[in-house]
């Protein structure tokens, strides 16, 4: 029921800014330009064995 | 081992030369003093004694039959009176964490049984569930997890019990917290075990589920009724934590963070090596060297330059040079006296079969004296589910 | 968990579960040393199956009641151990009392 999903942050290759990218932008890093773009850690629960 | 029988009741080595002889004149013979109610002392030797000759050890057996030395007329059988009179500890020294005794006159299958147990049988607690709220080091998810988990917890484990199938509860699990964040621009940051804080009200993440409950608590991982601060006084005087606080768990770089729980639950070594309560535990037997011959003058100077870890000493006795037996309890059994020709005839390296050198180094969660009483307890438990089952 | 034929009671194995060579060894070496055990013996059938079995065969008496009274003895030596040990520790804490304080041990 949202309008659309939240905007996702990624985190670039390069300079490891934090760049938030709606549907549709350009892939691409704002401060460096480098267009590798990796996703961030999801933020919910795991759960390991410590085995 | 029962130990050498001397109080015999129904034998006597001379029955054969008394036969038709009614029992009361058996036992008037054998009060007489002059009367041998041992074996032989060859034959005591290799009941009581291993030989350690160059190629191997021999009579390494412990004659337990109860009708072993029949025809010599020795009892072998087990007199617990016997046994109780023979039997000794002697505690060598003490540590915080570390025990050695002496235990004489026990049979090597029940000190196996109690190494065995100390090892896999005793319970402690360890940490098994690891829950990542974010970990963004260089350290995997499970290999963090899995160092976590061999972190040896100072707490006592009889104070807890089993989770079988229970919900985590304050009575089966302990809950620790670890949230280290190395700043952008500080240098790397290691994460020891020190960071590991106890939570005794329980888990603090927040059980996602479907339904949208509007509850003042929300549901987290554990469900503690009560704040385990309350649960023993010991815990507000020493709070529960690793035993040491200097075992390095990973290393941060800048900008990466860790933010985890962790849930102990007690378990036994025989499931995970992290739950056994020992570094580790052995025995050996009291080692005995025996100058076969007098070793004077050369040879003796030899023999002495010979041991590594100098067992032998030479006594200057009369201005003739003969080496004694200083330290039997440190050899090493490394057979270098009785390397080369002939020493083997000079020197006896043998081994008391039934005097063990017992040493116990413990993790830190039961001080070592605790944990053989309670191996103790554990192979009595077991005797006792096993007459329960043959009743 | 008993093996044994209902006419010879002096014969018989006895398998038990979630047993290994601790217990096992231990009993066989109290069996052993009971003048009315002509034979006994335990053995481990398959290592991934914690499994033993362990066989008396006696001199007369049943051999169920024969290796209770070996778990009892057994019971008895254990008891009769933990106190040994709980005095000489209690001597050795006596004799000897701790000399290093407690200090020293956090140097690391």
């Amino acid at each position: 029921m949202d309008p659309q999903p939240e905007p996702v942050s990624y985190i670039c290759g390069d300079c490891g800014m934090e760049n938030t990218l709606k549907q549709g932008d350009v892939i691409q890093c704002r401060e460096c330009g480098y267009r590798i773009l990796y996703k961030k850690r999801t933020r919910r629960i795991v759960q390991y064995e410590a085995r | 081992m029962s130990g050498k029988d001397k109080n015999l009741h129904n034998m006597s080595e001379s029955e054969s030369e008394q036969e038709g002889v009614d029992k009361e004149g058996i036992e008037w013979i054998m009060n007489l003093p002059d009367v041998p109610m041992k074996l032989p002392p060859h034959v005591e030797l290799q009941r009581t004694r291993v030989e350690c000759k160059a190629d191997a050890p021999i009579h390494t057996d412990t004659i337990q039959y109860s009708g072993a030395f029949a025809s010599m007329g020795f009892d072998n059988s087990l007199r617990l009176d016997n046994f109780r009179n023979n039997f000794k500890i002697e505690v060598i020294d003490l540590k915080e964490d570390d025990i050695e005794f002496d235990m004489i006159g026990i049979d090597p299958a029940l000190a196996n049984a109690f190494r065995r147990i100390l090892i896999s049988e005793v319970p402690t607690m360890a940490i098994e569930k690891v829950l990542f709220a974010n970990n963004t080091s260089i350290v995997q998810d499970e290999v963090l997890a899995h160092r976590l988990g061999l972190v040896p917890i100072r707490v006592d484990p009889r104070l807890f019990k089993y989770s079988d199938k229970d919900a985590p509860n304050e009575n089966n699990t302990i809950v620790f917290r670890l949230h280290a964040c190395c700043e952008r621009g500080k240098p790397r940051l290691t994460v020891t075990s020190k960071a590991l804080t106890w939570l005794p009200n329980g888990s603090e993440f927040p059980l996602v589920s479907d339904k949208s409950v509007s509850n003042s608590k929300p549901k987290t991982y554990t469900s503690f009724s009560c704040s385990q601060n309350t649960l023993s006084k010991e815990f507000s005087n020493n709070p529960i934590g690793p035993k040491d606080s200097d075992i390095i768990l990973a290393r941060l770089g800048p900008g990466q963070e860790i933010e985890l729980e962790a849930h102990a639950v007690k378990g036994m070594g025989k499931t995970h090596a992290k739950w056994s309560p020992v570094a580790t535990a052995w025995y050996r037997m009291l080692p005995e060297v025996v100058l076969m011959e007098e070793i004077e003058d050369e040879l003796a100077e030899e023999l002495e330059k010979k041991c590594p870890v100098n067992v032998f000493d030479i006594e200057d006795i009369a201005g003739k040079k003969r080496a004694t037996v200083a330290r039997p309890r440190d050899c090493t059994l490394c057979r270098e006296c009785i390397r080369g020709d002939a020493w083997e005839k000079r020197v006896a390296l043998r081994r008391v079969k039934d005097h063990f050198i017992f040493k116990i180094e413990s993790t830190g969660a039961l001080p070592p004296e605790v944990l053989f009483t309670e191996a103790v307890k554990i192979l009595e438990d077991k005797c006792e589910r096993l007459i329960a089952e043959l009743s | 968990m008993e093996h044994g034929s209902f006419t010879d009671e002096t014969k018989s194995t006895f398998s038990m579960a979630d047993e290994d060579h601790t217990l096992a060894n231990a009993l066989r070496c109290t069996l052993n040393q009971d003048p009315r055990v002509t034979f006994c013996g335990y053995s481990i059938p398959h290592p991934s199956d914690n499994r033993v079995n362990i066989r008396v065969q006696t001199t007369g008496d049943p051999a169920r009641e024969v290796l209770k009274d070996a778990c009892q003895n057994l019971m008895v030596v254990c008891q009769h151990v933990r106190n040994t040990f709980d005095k000489a520790v209690l001597d050795f804490n006596l004799t000897k009392p701790k000399e290093k304080p407690v200090g020293d041990i956090n140097i690391k």
